[in-house]
């Protein structure tokens, strides 16, 4: 009878939606990322795998293009068509379906500025590295590194888990016409912010907007495992409705990873709101269908979140650099702890 | 930043829609805060078209490299331009490390100079206030300052007061608990437990003399 119902229980734990989902996801990253492995010849692979804890490549990402700052692996432009198709496979699994599509958004903005730019070899899709830190496994932990001009994704992945701090995205231009379609990679980010300020009354907006001037990311490219006194205005303050419309915003960074990963993520965020803080500094309203100048901050106990436009080159709206980060968990050190 | 300048910037422009730093002096300052000390972290990125400003007090020999000995007077000459203090005493600022970039890479707008320094703080009352301005090169720059959490859950931060460029900043904090450095107790505790050994031995002594007679 205890057999019985042991064999029971196994059967109903493994047959059951959740774990078969885990399963599903962690077999399918490992899967894609086996099969981009696979396309590689034997000296692409020594190029694009480094050790778990090569701490210089792991810290070799900025928003600067990559032909200022060097990475490491190989680059799209360097890959066969099928090689390259292997990748954004990797990617789609890695990802959820919006992550995906943010992502080579942010990627056709840096081709629409090469185009620009008259062609300059600074720019394009080309240009963006992929790199792996340990091997794909289902059950070991694995960093998978993609990034260029305006992007550096560091997903970890061990199993069904993923978590994708530090993330770096960016835009330039952050607005494009592309076949009489209006793109914006970082639209939702700027539109949902501006929704959460002006959804904030008199006394809350006080506390949110900061007096004075932030020309740029705190805790950009080389600022690892810092923390920062947070400010501006504490959720705890807010009503539930605002409350919801933060979480929402912050969803536009923790959804990018693949949806498992991501409602684990924002599971945790959710517990942590008490403890978020909200800060805004510059003008408070943006032109319909523009993007917002203004910088803004989320941080929580596992969170920080900074979207800085930038003065530089023209129209700041045009222009966004943006940074997630978890300093009690970037590069998934938890995970690699574990 | 004054008109004319911006102007004579932008004359030197290369491109307008490239995306490096172009016409500010970025200065960037973390600081932690401790019982006894205080460490700052500061990191300055010149623009491309404000770097022939910033290169001209870095490189002074203008032979095209930044020798030791120019990062050293650089550091300090900002070292002079920084000032801290708490509770209105002036702090004394000790220059921890400098990082130079390669002059190719602070030439596009990249390359950011870092700065470490340390400042030791006196003892004080339980709460506390740290000024901090920073006045380098203040017609082209643009600056950020910020408070790390403090690792001693003693301190906590009650508030960050900045003016509208960062240039000036006030942190007011409390700590609570003894001041962790109280090393200068033990040789004055020594003292005492002599003298009052001493006394008791005399006190025993003088009343053994006093039961012999």
């Amino acid at each position: 009878m205890r057999t019985h119902s042991f064999v029971l229980a196994c059967a109903l734990i493994c047959f059951s939606p959740g774990v078969a989902l885990a399963q599903s996801t962690a077999s399918r990253v490992t899967s894609s990322a086996n099969a981009f492995l696979s396309s590689l010849d034997q000296k692409q692979r020594q190029g694009v795998l480094f050790a778990f804890d090569d701490a210089r490549q792991g810290t070799r990402w900025s928003n600067l293009p990559t032909s200022i700052v060097h990475r490491a692996g190989l680059n799209m432009g360097e890959l066969t068509p099928a090689q390259r198709s292997a990748a954004f496979a990797l990617l789609g699994s890695v990802l959820s379906k919006r992550g995906y599509e943010k992502v080579r958004q942010i990627m056709e903005a840096d081709s629409v500025l090469k185009h620009n730019e008259h062609d300059s070899p600074m720019f394009g899709e080309d240009l963006y590295f992929i790199s792996f830190l340990g091997t794909p496994s289902a059950t070991e932990p694995w960093i998978l590194q993609f990034g260029g001009h305006h992007l550096a994704l560091n997903v970890t992945i061990a199993g069904e888990r993923g978590v994708l701090t530090p993330t770096l995205t960016g835009a330039q231009p952050a607005l494009y016409t592309l076949n009489g379609k209006t793109i914006r990679p970082l639209g939702q980010e700027s539109d949902k912010a501006l929704a959460l300020l002006n959804a904030l009354d008199e006394m809350e907006r006080k506390q949110a907007i900061l007096g004075f001037r932030l020309a740029d990311l705190v805790l950009g490219p080389g600022q690892d495992g810092k923390t920062i006194q947070p400010e501006g205005l504490k959720a705890t303050s807010m009503n539930d409705r605002q409350r919801a419309m933060l979480l929402d915003l912050i969803s536009e960074w923790a959804g990018i990873v693949h949806e498992a990963a991501a409602a684990a993520r924002m599971a945790e965020l959710k517990a942590d709101i008490p403890e978020t803080w909200f800060a805004w500094s510059g003008p408070t309203t943006a032109a319909p269908g523009s993007n917002i100048t203004a910088y803004y901050r989320i941080q929580g106990p596992h969170l920080v979140i900074e979207y800085a436009p930038q003065t530089l080159g023209g129209d700041p709206a045009l222009h966004v650099h943006t940074m997630y980060r978890d300093p009690t968990n970037d590069y998934g050190k938890k995970l690699a702890a574990k | 930043m004054k008109p004319s300048l911006a102007a004579a910037i932008l004359l030197l422009l290369p491109s307008p829609a490239f995306g490096h730093r172009l016409d500010e002096y970025l200065q960037g300052t973390l600081i932690s805060v401790g019982k006894d000390s205080l460490q700052a972290e500061l990191t300055l990125t010149p623009g491309v078209a404000v770097f022939p400003f910033v290169s001209a007090g870095i490189d002074t020999n203008r032979d095209g490299i930044i020798s030791g000995g120019e990062q050293q007077a650089y550091a300090l000459r900002i070292l002079r331009d920084l000032s801290f203090s708490i509770d209105g005493r002036p702090l004394l600022l000790e220059l921890r490390s400098i990082e130079f970039p390669n002059l190719a890479d602070m030439k596009e707008g990249l390359g950011g100079i870092r700065l470490k320094f340390t400042a030791n703080v006196p003892r004080g009352g339980q709460t506390r206030r740290l000024m901090f301005e920073n006045h380098h090169q203040p017609r082209l720059s643009a600056y950020l300052v910020n408070c790390l959490v403090p690792d001693d859950s003693d301190i906590r931060v009650i508030a960050q007061v900045r003016n509208e460029s960062q240039s000036v900043y006030q942190l007011d904090y409390t700590q609570a608990g003894p001041p962790p450095n109280r090393a200068w107790l033990v040789p004055l505790a020594l003292l005492l437990f002599t003298r009052f050994a001493f006394l008791q031995f005399r006190r025993g002594a003088g009343s053994f003399r006093k039961r012999r007679v």
